[in-house]
Parts: C-alpha cells; sequence; structure tokens
C-alpha cells in the first residue's frame, strides 16, 4: 500500500511534508552521501541577509541536557552571493525551496522579498527570520517592539507574491497575539518555533561556555514547547504551519503532524543523525501502513483533547 | 565528493593504556579504508539523548576492518565512552575532515604533538616516513607506552614539564633544538595538540622561515559543514575545522 504524503500549502505542492529547519543542513551538499536531497519534500536555507555577516566569534556551540546552545550569529555570504553562487545550484536540484531571510530594518526585508521574487522559477517561498536569539540588529531583542514585526511583513508582502511564513518564538512575546498580527498583514503562514534563550555555565572559569552569555536553546530540550505553539497556532488561526524544535524520529514527526504541522522542519537532530530525515520519511510511511492510514491528511490536525468530564483525581 | 560513510560499529577492545589514554578499538570495514592521516571520525556514543551530540576523534590506526582511537576522558561523553566494552555498538561517521599533507617533497618533515593530538600525528609517522616526532607532556606516566610507538617511523623526542623523561620543558624547547640542528630551510612543521602550543609552534615557526601545518580543532555539532559551529579565522575569511580543515597551514591561519 502506497501512502500519501502529499503536502499541499495554498497553491505549493510538496511531495512530502519533511523539510530541514534553517541553519542546520548547510549551504549546498553538505550532506551528500548521507541525504537523497530529492526525497525532501522541501529545502529551508539558512538566514541570508543584504550584507554578509560573518557571525560571532568562538565558542559558538555547547551541548546542554538533551540539547545544545548556538551563538552562531547568522553567519552568512549575503544575498549577492547567494544569488549568485546558491541559486543555480538550486536550481539544478530541483527541490522545492523555501529561502530565509532577516534585514536590520523593513527596508531590507523588502528589498530581500523583492530580489527573491525575481527567482520564483525556484524559490517557492520565503520565511521571514524575526527570531535570532544571536545578533542584536535584527535580532529577537530588536524584533521585540511588534510594530519592527509588522512593518518588517509589510514589507514584504508588498514586494513579492512568494507565500510569506513568520517565523516566531516566544522569546518575541505573546506568540499568538503576533501571529495573528503577521497574518494580518499579508503572511500566509507561521513557522514555529526557533530557538529559546538559553545559558550555560563553565564553573571553572565562571563564565558562560559560549561566546556570548546566552545561546539559542535546540534540539529535544524544546520539542514540547515547540509542539504546544503548533497546535496552538493552527487551532488559532488554521494557516499553514512549519514545526521546527526537537524533531528527531518518525515519532516526533507523527506528533507534530497531530498536532498540525504542514511541514516538519528537521534541525539539530541533522547533526547527531545526519541522515535523520531520511528516517523520519521511513518511518512516517511505515507507521501509516501499520495502522492504514492511506493519506496523511488523516493524521494531520487529528488532535484531540482529552475528555475532561466527570474526571477528577479519584480513580 | 570523497565517500563519507555512517556506520554501526562494534566495540572489539576499549581499556586504558597509561595515566593519560584510553584506547578504543573497533569494526568496521568502510571506515578502516581510504583514510589520510588528520581526518577524523564522529561518533555517537549513546543512542539516547546523554551525551547528545557526537564527539570527534582522530583516527589513530587502521588495519583491513578495524580502526583504533585514542582518547582522553575529559567529560561527560569520553566518561560514557570510556565505558563501552566489547560487543557495544557505536555509531560512526567517517571519514571526514581534509587531513595532513602527505606530499611534502625532500623536506624533513617535523612533527610536533600534544596531549589529544597525539593520535594524528602517530597516525602520520606510521604511513608515513617522517624525520623527528616531538612529544610533549606533563610527566612521564602521560607518554604513550613504548608499544604504541613501535611503528613510528621517526626519531621520538619527549618533553616532560617536571623532566621525568627527555628534554625538561615543554615540546617547543624540542623544537628549537630540532631546528638548530638541522638546515632549517629544509624543514615542513606538522602539529596538533592544544592551542597554547600550537600557536607558540607557529611563532617559532614564523621567526625561522618554516612551512608546515596544524590541525585546528574546534568543538564540533555537526562535522560535515552544516552548522558554522567550528569556525577558524583564516588570511581567506572563516572556514570551518569540520569540512574545510581540520588541517591548516600555518600560512593561512591568522595568528
Ligand atoms: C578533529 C578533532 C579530532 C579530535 N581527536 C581526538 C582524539 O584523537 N582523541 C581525543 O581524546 N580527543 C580528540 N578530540 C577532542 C574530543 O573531541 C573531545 O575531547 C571530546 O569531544 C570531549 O567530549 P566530552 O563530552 O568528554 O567533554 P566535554 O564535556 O565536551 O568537554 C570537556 C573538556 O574538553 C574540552 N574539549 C572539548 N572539545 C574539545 C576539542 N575539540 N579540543 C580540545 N578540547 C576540547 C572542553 O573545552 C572541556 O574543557 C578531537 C577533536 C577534534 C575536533
Ligand atoms: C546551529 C544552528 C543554526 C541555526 N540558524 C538559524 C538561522 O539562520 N535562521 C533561523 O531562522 N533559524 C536558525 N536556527 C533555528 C532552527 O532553524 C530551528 O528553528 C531550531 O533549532 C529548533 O529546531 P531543532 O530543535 O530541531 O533544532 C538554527 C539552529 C541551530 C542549532
Ligand atoms: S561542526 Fe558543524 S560546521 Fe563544523
Amino acid at each position: 500500500m502506497s501512502v500519501d504524503l502529499t503536502t499541499r500549502i495554498k497553491n505549493l505542492k510538496l511531495k512530502n511534508p519533511v523539510t530541514v529547519a534553517s541553519g542546520t543542513f548547510g549551504t549546498s551538499d553538505e550532506y551528500a552521501g548521507y541525504v537523497d536531497y530529492k526525497k525532501l519534500g522541501a529545502i529551508i536555507t539558512k538566514t541570508i541577509t543584504v550584507r554578509p555577516r560573518p557571525g560571532n566569534p568562538m565558542p559558538r556551540i555547547c551541548e546542554v541536557s538533551s540539547g545544545m546552545l548556538n551563538a552562531i550569529g547568522l553567519q552568512n555570504k549575503g544575498l549577492a552571493d547567494f544569488i549568485e553562487q546558491k541559486i543555480p545550484y538550486f536550481r539544478k536540484l530541483g527541490v522545492p525551496l523555501i529561502v530565509s531571510i532577516a534585514g536590520e530594518s523593513a527596508g531590507e526585508f523588502g528589498l530581500l522579498a523583492k530580489t527573491f521574487d525575481r527567482f520564483r522559477s525556484v524559490v517557492n517561498a520565503l520565511e521571514v527570520n524575526l527570531s535570532c536569539p544571536n545578533v542584536e540588529s535584527g535580532g529577537v531583542n530588536f524584533m521585540k517592539k511588534q510594530k519592527r514585526i509588522l512593518d518588517a511583513i509589510k514589507a514584504v508582502r508588498c514586494q513579492t507574491k512568494l507565500l510569506i511564513f513568520a517565523k516566531l518564538s516566544p522569546e518575541l512575546g505573546d506568540v499568538l497575539e503576533i501571529a495573528d498580527n503577521v497574518l494580518k498583514r499579508g503572511a500566509d503562514g507561521i513557522s514555529v518555533i526557533n530557538t529559546l534563550r538559553g545559558m550555560s555555565i563553565d564553573i571553572n572559569g565562571r563564565t558562560s561556555r559560549i561566546v556570548r552569555d546566552f545561546g539559542g536553546l535546540s534540539g529535544p530540550a524544546i520539542k514540547p514547547v515547540a509542539l504546544r505553539y503548533v497546535y496552538q497556532v493552527k487551532k488559532e488561526f488554521g494557516v499553514p504551519v512549519i514545526a521546527s524544535g526537537g524533531i528527531s524520529d518518525w515519532r516526533d514527526a507523527v506528533e507534530f503532524l497531530i498536532a498540525g504541522a504542514d511541514l516538519l522542519a528537521v534541525g539539530t537532530s541533522n547533526f547527531v543523525e545526519p541522515r535523520a530525515t531520511m528516517e523520519i520519511l521511513k518511518g512516517i510511511r511505515v507507521f501509516c501502513r501499520k495502522e492504514k492510514i492511506k493519506s496523511i491528511k488523516e493524521i494531520r490536525g487529528s488532535y484531540r483533547p482529552r475528555d475532561q468530564k466527570g474526571k477528577g483525581c479519584s480513580r | 565528493m570523497k565517500k563519507r560513510f555512517d556506520e554501526k560499529a562494534i566495540v572489539l577492545e576499549n581499556r586504558r593504556i597509561n595515566d593519560r589514554y584510553y584506547k578504543l578499538v573497533f569494526s568496521s570495514a568502510p571506515l578502516s579504508r581510504n583514510i589520510r592521516p588528520g581526518q577524523f571520525l564522529h561518533i555517537r556514543i549513546n543512542e539516547g539523548q546523554d551525551p547528545y551530540l557526537r564527539r570527534p576523534f582522530s583516527y589513530f590506526r587502521t588495519s583491513p576492518g578495524k580502526v583504533e582511537i585514542l582518547y582522553e576522558v575529559l567529560g561527560r561523553g569520553t566518561l560514557i565512552l570510556a565505558e563501552k566494552s566489547k560487543g557495544d555498538p557505536l555509531m560512526v561517521m567517517g571519514p571526514l575532515g581534509n587531513g595532513f599533507r602527505t606530499a611534502i617533497g625532500k623536506r624533513k618533515r617535523v612533527l610536533v604533538a600534544g596531549g589529544i593530538g597525539v593520535p594524528p600525528l602517530v597516525n602520520l609517522a606510521e604511513q608515513f616516513s617522517s624525520d623527528y616526532l616531538l612529544i610533549g607532556t606533563k610527566s612521564k606516566a602521560e607518554i604513550l607506552p613504548m608499544a604504541e610507538l613501535k611503528k613510528v617511523k621517526a626519531k621520538v623526542l619527549c618533553a616532560t614539564e617536571d623532566g621525568s623523561v627527555g628534554f625538561k620543558g615543554f615540546v617547543t624547547g624540542v623544537l628549537e633544538k630540532v631546528i638548530r640542528e638541522e638546515d632549517s630551510r629544509q624543514l615542513f612543521i606538522q602539529t596538533c595538540g592544544p592551542k597554547s602550543m600550537m600557536k607558540a609552534v607557529m611563532a617559532i615557526a614564523a621567526k625561522n622561515g618554516i612551512e608546515g601545518e596544524a590541525s585546528w580543532d574546534e568543538s564540533m555539532a555537526c562535522g560535515v559543514g552544516a552548522c558554522l559551529g567550528c569556525m577558524v579565522d583564516t588570511k581567506t575569511g572563516l572556514k570551518r575545522a569540520c569540512a574545510d580543515g581540520p588541517v591548516f597551514s600555518f600560512s593561512e591561519l591568522v595568528p
């Protein structure tokens, strides 16, 4: 029995819901030999900024319980390099592409959107990163003023017909309120969650184990938080949702589908299991076959709250 | 692109060999072939989430179907690794990274090793004839046992900080002695170890106009160039230790 994994997001048709989270999959063929790129439902790129960014000094990463902290700081070669070097690569690859963008002003967001709009034969959607914890200007602190978020989304919407996902995290404030506002300003969907800010101290040096005091926490440690927001956003607004946060195996993937995720973005897990995306894809298929599920549409958003009637503390 | 693997390897042997090092031998045919000294393996120590990320280890020795690594217990990951016993499975990615230059013309090869930099340089010295292998440690008890150095095709000179064996002081002292005795224009240095040691080696090399390479280890997450967690500052911009390195020429590294 073949299982229908096709996933439709407005006018975008993907062969399956498995993708990779921004910044966790390199910029071209880093996982060649481990991953059959053509099997991915889509690829989400590392966040692109207008100008090149060197990122933060070392050390940028450390392990914490069931996850890691990172302070990469949006290192990327900038818009011009991406257009010149990567667009031809992705055009040839032929896998649906979601480009992650971040700006330091509405003007920059607009410029990024306008530029990628010219490549609609290669780029299928934009993920507007509003929640990077590791940079000052354009990062999560900067975006805490909701007007900046809304101006960014408006600027992007004005410049492109591409699908727009706003990438949010609870670090910005009330996710549901912000989601409501960005959707009203033209975003098509929501991507939740970006990393949460965390801290880890080297007890000998009495200082941070990474270059900044705080870094972005990712991995299984944040999965319950991600799952909650995916569920809430889907339930509240019914819009397309890209899920990221600790998706590590097919069980996690099915959980996120039940909560209502449209796309499953595998992040930190790629570092631990280079074939994570492929294994997840296989696992979802096997699960569906076993459960006699013909299409993942049958699972997506199928969460049922427990019936609480008559259930007190006594057993 | 070179072939890379992620293999379920089986531990054949894992034991402490002296005050400093443990040796782990595992079986895996694909991981034991076509290796360049200086390349590394990325090991998932446990199936679960403790430890969560993989840990990188240099190739120490290979034989058909077998791979050896030499490691120090420094933190939680290596502590758990030290508890593995015969028959235990390990998921191992490799071979990763670029490795050392093996062809250096007619020059004399001088290898300068300290701490966790010893395994890749012993690997190099076993496969490619070298002239000197200089090893620095705190004391005699920490030097790799002679049995592990038998196949090294180089003159081994040790430096101990307490003078319990060999030269008393840092390994850079031995390096300076070698440079005085040899024609420095004919030397090529390859180094791996603590950053402070490698920086001192590079300073001496620069002063004497000697070329060389350093294996610049950084903490790693992905090991394949995807996360940008392991950057090294070079004269041609930031490079990834895991994918563009870990070996960089002295002239490339920003001091
Ligand atoms: C390319 C490469 C090759 C390596 N080869 C070997 C090897 O052959 N044998 C070996 O014993 N170790 C090697 N290492 C270092 C090894 O990866 C670390 O010692 C190990 O990850 C520590 O894990 P842990 O969980 O025990 O310690 P953690 O809790 O992660 O760290 C414990 C301590 O070790 C230090 N440390 C962590 N990573 C490194 C590193 N990369 N370099 C130096 N210090 C580090 C930390 O700063 C900390 O002080 C190599 C590292 C790299 C990048
Ligand atoms: C090393 C690293 C780099 C990241 N870079 C970006 C980035 O450039 N843009 C972005 O929107 N999110 C970035 N993220 C966040 C991930 O895309 C993802 O939302 C988050 O890590 C949660 O998913 P995970 O737990 O599966 O990793 C990064 C995460 C990590 C670990
Ligand atoms: S460890 Fe991820 S880029 Fe080097």
